[in-house]
């Protein structure tokens, strides 16, 4: 069990790592690797996710039925598992992003001022 | 929608467990595979590149661990590493788990059967349909306290007419027949019923019919009956042709004309055979408003409660007052449900039976937790390890909770077993006659209740040990040795758990001490005879051999003087069986439940009204009566051959009556009469005066009323005899019943009990309770020694090292026996002084239960004394060996 450790880089605020990886798979089916090198990729390494960390997290989404997943083939032909939004996940996606976009401009407002 | 989607999942990965383990397995070792190339193109070398993949992953373990949890019921999940991990400890312990789960299981055992006697004597039990809308009408005086009566046939009609509660009324009462003519005479138990008194009950015949409403006709009465099954099948060899068959009852011919259902015995329990109304009595004498004794049953139309017909039937009670000031003066109506009345009178001594029990379990449990709580101090360093490595605390608690759970299961499955053999043997051995269909057995809601209890006890016994791990300081307790001391906080709470017990177990034997200085005095009771060595017995002498067929109320009629024959004939007879000290002869004896009340009047009283006039139980009896059952005579004689007439004057009175009109005055010459003053009833003569005797119940009568004794005059057909043995009564009841068969083979006897019998069987209850207070009180004892035992000794074990050093420095013996023993003394003392004060409140509960007894009774006082007693030889024995403790030794115990 264990105590769940924060990453070690950039401090992810509670419920975002979902946000990201729905963002992540929505141009495209991807495995749990290339969702993390997305994340860390697009952020310009600013947002390391420790990466076991994605594991729940995904396993998390495909429960509540806004990923499915499937085995497939990756690039180098290895057997990996793909993740796909879906319907309902997409929909989260847009709720989640709207809903981050007002916290953050809310806060960067805040943070402006004198 | 997302929901069906989580289940589906979930249920998918219970099914799939292992599938979806090998996938996750796959899926991760591909993102550490892919990270570790990454690696080893950017230069890095092989193995360095293994363990930064790792290192940027994180725990897999604990990842793994979490992804798991996504797709299962956690709860669940967690629930069964619980339970595993719970029986691999206790099997590590057997001893522990042994001793555990047997206290368990006589507790939760204990309580699964006494709980199913009480589910089975529940309203729904009777054996009717729909038996909550069924009650009994009671007709009721107002005399100095309210008196139950019976109704009488007009007054039966009156309500059934009047009222509007009801479906239907029926009158019943229950009566024995003589069968005559198929095999053996015999006394057949029957209930003489109107016409709706089936379908109030809801039973249909399995052959023939039922009464139908013109055999229920006064007057026109139609010599029809209905048999039970069981009568049926005993006595007519289940013949099918047998409605329409004719058999003789009491010396009447009656037609057959149905069979009802096996499982039918009618609202008595013990009916065989079912006579219509219309025949219970001559009709003049069911005219009489005032000749009250029977109670109908009714069913309440859907909807009406209990308190609407009764407050309907206060109306009617009423109305009828109005209407016959003389018979019905303070007449009311009792509308009574007939489960109360059937089983009502078990519940009072079940409940107590159950809260007793209910004790025992909680003693079983305080010695359950006792025994957690120390195994917890020795597993302080695993729970300890167990929190380092991140169990929460919550998990830890729900870890020992489980492992309780799991205790207390073990010890419901044992007292499941327990109380299926236990239950059998309490409805068997139980000197209280179960009604029929009170069949407790394990169904569901006993198994619920099992179910309930402990779970409940295991969350009880696993709070104790879980608080305590709460509270463990992670520090202190990894650095320990691996023998703990004792923490302050849990020596205190297991104290406290001793101190419990051994309250509960006080109140337990000061309950059980009462119940049987109460039972005792019951039985030591003086009943107004002397109850050893008397057989009673009934005999039912055919109407050919008896000169005048019907039976005359007292002093009423005035036919020729009869010489006594057959019953004097009889005694004659059954004198000179060998063994038989002394007969006599009477319509009733004590505790035989026979007998009628009638109004008197003395001469030259005061007026009365309702509520005091006379009233007196009468008995027709022997001359040989008062000697044989050795009733005192307070003044004059007994009666003599010449006046054994109907119409004999003379008359014997019991204290109460001449107390009450001559105090202080000579009784004998005194005069009394049946009925009021003014009535033409003629005068009867004091000749002699008795003591007061218990004639209708212990342990006192039912009502203050006297007994007046009226000469034997032989012209009842049902006689009891009284018999005064020199030999074990019970001896003698073949040689009798030989006898008197061979003086008439028609003559049945019947109800033939020893007085010692009778007694008993009115002190059943009582006993019944005594005797299981008792066995519980010893469980009781016995748990709360073991606990008090096992806190010592282990508190013993703990101070091993501590004695040691005390012995190494020269302490002797004896102090360490008075430092063991005194420590254990405190306990007892708070324990027993809290449960004293605890008993005293409760015998006021229990009080209605006890009969002659007070708090500070004798026995209550040797109870405590012994298990004070027993207590301290737990304590001395750990002491005793406490004070072997080699120094040496014990310095090394480590």
């Amino acid at each position: 069990m264990g105590e769940t450790k924060k990453g070690p880089a950039g401090i992810l605020l509670p419920g975002t790592l979902d946000m990201l990886i729905l963002k992540a798979l929505n141009r495209g089916d991807l495995h749990g690797y290339a969702i993390a090198q997305f994340i860390q990729q697009a952020s310009l390494d600013v947002l390391k996710v420790e990466e076991g960390a994605l594991y729940p997290a995904l396993h998390r989404l495909e429960v509540r039925g806004w990923l499915k997943a499937e085995w497939g083939a990756s690039d180098n032909n290895r057997r990996a598992k793909f993740y796909r939004l879906t319907a309902s996940g997409r929909r989260a996606l847009e709720q989640e992003a709207a809903y981050w976009q007002r916290v953050a401009s809310a806060v960067n407002r805040v943070m402006q001022t004198a | 929608m997302d929901r069906f989607v989580s289940a589906w999942h979930r249920l998918k990965a219970l099914v799939l467990r292992k599938r979806l383990d090998r996938d996750l397995e796959a899926e991760l070792s591909f993102h550490l595979a892919m990270r570790e190339a990454e690696y080893l193109r950017d230069g890095i070398a092989p193995e360095r590149a293994r363990d930064e993949a790792r290192r940027q992953f994180g725990n897999v373990t604990s990842f793994k661990e979490q992804t798991r949890e996504m797709w299962t019921f956690p709860s669940f999940e967690s629930l069964r590493q619980d339970v595993r991990f719970a029986f691999r400890t206790l099997r590590k312990s057997p001893g522990f788990t042994v001793v555990a789960v047997l206290a368990l299981a006589i507790g939760i055992g204990g309580n699964t059967a006494i709980f199913s006697l009480v589910d089975s004597v529940r309203a729904h039990a009777l054996p009717y349909s729909e038996p909550d809308r069924l009650v009994q009408l009671w007709g009721n005086v107002l005399r100095a306290r309210l008196e139950r009566r019976g109704t009488s046939y007009p007054d039966y009609s009156d309500w059934r007419k009047l009222s509007t509660s009801f479906v239907d009324v029926a009158a019943v009462d229950q009566q024995s027949v003589t069968l005559t003519g198929v095999d053996e005479t015999e006394r057949i138990s029957s209930e003489y019923v109107a016409a709706p008194y089936f379908s109030i009950l809801g039973a249909t015949p399995a052959r023939g019919r039922t009464f139908s409403d013109a055999e229920d006709v006064v007057g026109q009465p139609s010599y029809v009956t209905v048999l039970s099954d069981g009568l049926w099948r005993r006595r007519f060899g289940a013949d099918p042709q047998i409605v329409g068959r004719t058999i003789s009852l009491t010396g009447q011919s009656y037609t057959v004309i149905g069979v009802m259902r096996p499982d039918f015995k009618g609202i008595t329990d013990r009916a065989e055979l079912w006579v219509p109304f219309a025949v219970y009595a001559p009709p003049t004498v069911m005219a009489e408003r005032g000749n009250r004794g029977f109670a109908p049953i009714a069913r309440l139309k859907p909807g009406v409660t209990v308190a609407a017909a009764q407050s309907e039937m206060d109306g009617i009670a009423k109305q009828l007052e109005q209407a016959y000031p003389a018979t019905n003066e303070k007449r009311g109506v009792e509308v009574s449900p007939l489960d109360v009345e059937l089983v009502g009178a078990l519940r009072p001594a079940l409940l107590t039976l159950m809260t007793a029990v209910a004790f025992v379990l909680l003693i079983a449990c305080a010695n359950v937790a006792n025994l957690l709580i120390a195994r917890s101090e020795t597993r302080r360093r695993e729970i300890a390890v167990r929190t380092a490595l991140g169990a929460g605390r919550g998990r830890l608690m729900r870890q020992l909770i489980t492992e309780s759970c799991v205790l207390t299961g073990l010890g419901a499955i044992a007292g499941l077993a327990f109380a299926q053999g236990a239950v059998a043997l309490l409805v068997a051995q139980s000197p209280v006659t179960f009604p029929s269909f009170v069949t407790p057995g394990l169904d569901a809601r006993v198994a619920a209740f099992t179910v309930a209890v402990s779970l409940t006890c295991g969350i009880l016994v696993g709070l104790a040990p879980g608080l305590q791990a709460r509270s463990i300081d992670l520090n202190s307790a990894l650095k320990e040795t691996a023998r703990g001391s004792d923490g302050r906080r849990s020596q205190r709470l297991r104290n406290a758990l001793v101190v419990a017990e051994l309250a509960m177990a006080v109140v337990l034997l000061v309950g059980a001490g009462l119940m049987i200085r109460s039972v005792r005095n019951l039985i030591a009771l003086d009943p107004g005879f002397e109850p050893d060595h008397v057989l009673a017995m009934r005999v039912s002498i055919p109407r050919a051999n008896v000169p005048t067929p019907a039976p005359t109320p007292p002093g009423t009629a005035a036919p020729p003087a009869q010489p006594v024959i057959l019953g004097r004939a009889l005694l004659d007879r059954v004198r000179t069986v060998p063994g038989v000290a002394a007969v006599a002869l009477s319509t009733d004896l004590p505790l035989d439940g026979g007998g009628g009340a009638v109004f008197y009047a003395a001469e030259g009283m005061p007026p009365v009204n309702a509520q005091n006039v006379p009233r007196a139980y009468f008995h027709r009896v022997s001359p040989e009566f008062f000697a044989t059952l050795r009733i005192p005579i307070v003044a004059g004689r007994t009666f003599e051959e010449s006046e054994l007439t109907a119409t004999s004057p003379a008359l014997i009175v019991s204290e109460r009556v001449t107390k009450r009109f001559w105090p202080g005055q000579e009784p004998i010459g005194k005069r009394v009469k049946f009925g009021q003053l003014t009535s033409q009833n003629p005068w009867l003569t004091i000749v002699g005066v008795v003591g007061e005797v218990k004639y209708r119940g212990l342990p006192d009568n039912p009502t203050a009323d006297p007994d007046v004794y009226l000469p034997f005059a032989d012209r009842n057909a049902q006689i009891s005899l009284a018999v005064r043995t020199s030999v074990p009564p019970s001896t003698l009841v073949a040689p009798i019943r030989a006898l008197i068969r061979s003086v008439d083979p028609s003559i049945p006897v019947y109800a033939t009990a020893s007085m010692d019998e009778l007694i008993a069987s009115q002190t059943s209850r009582s006993r019944f309770t005594m005797w299981l207070m008792g066995v519980f009180a010893a469980i009781a004892l016995a748990l709360a020694v073991i606990g008090i035992y096992g806190v010592m000794s282990y508190l013993v074990s703990q101070r091993t090292r501590e004695i040691g050093i005390r012995l190494a420095l020269g302490a002797r013996g004896a102090d360490i026996l008075r430092l063991v023993v005194g420590n254990g003394a405190r306990l007892i003392a708070i324990g027993i002084g809290i449960g004293v004060a605890a008993a005293v409140a409760l015998q006021r509960l229990v009080s209605t239960l006890l009969f002659g007894v007070t708090a500070a009774d004798g026995a209550a006082v040797v109870a405590i004394g012994i298990l004070a007693v027993v207590a301290l030889i737990a304590c001395y024995l750990p002491a005793l060996r406490a004070t072997r403790v080699d120094p040496l030794r014990a310095l090394r115990y480590e």
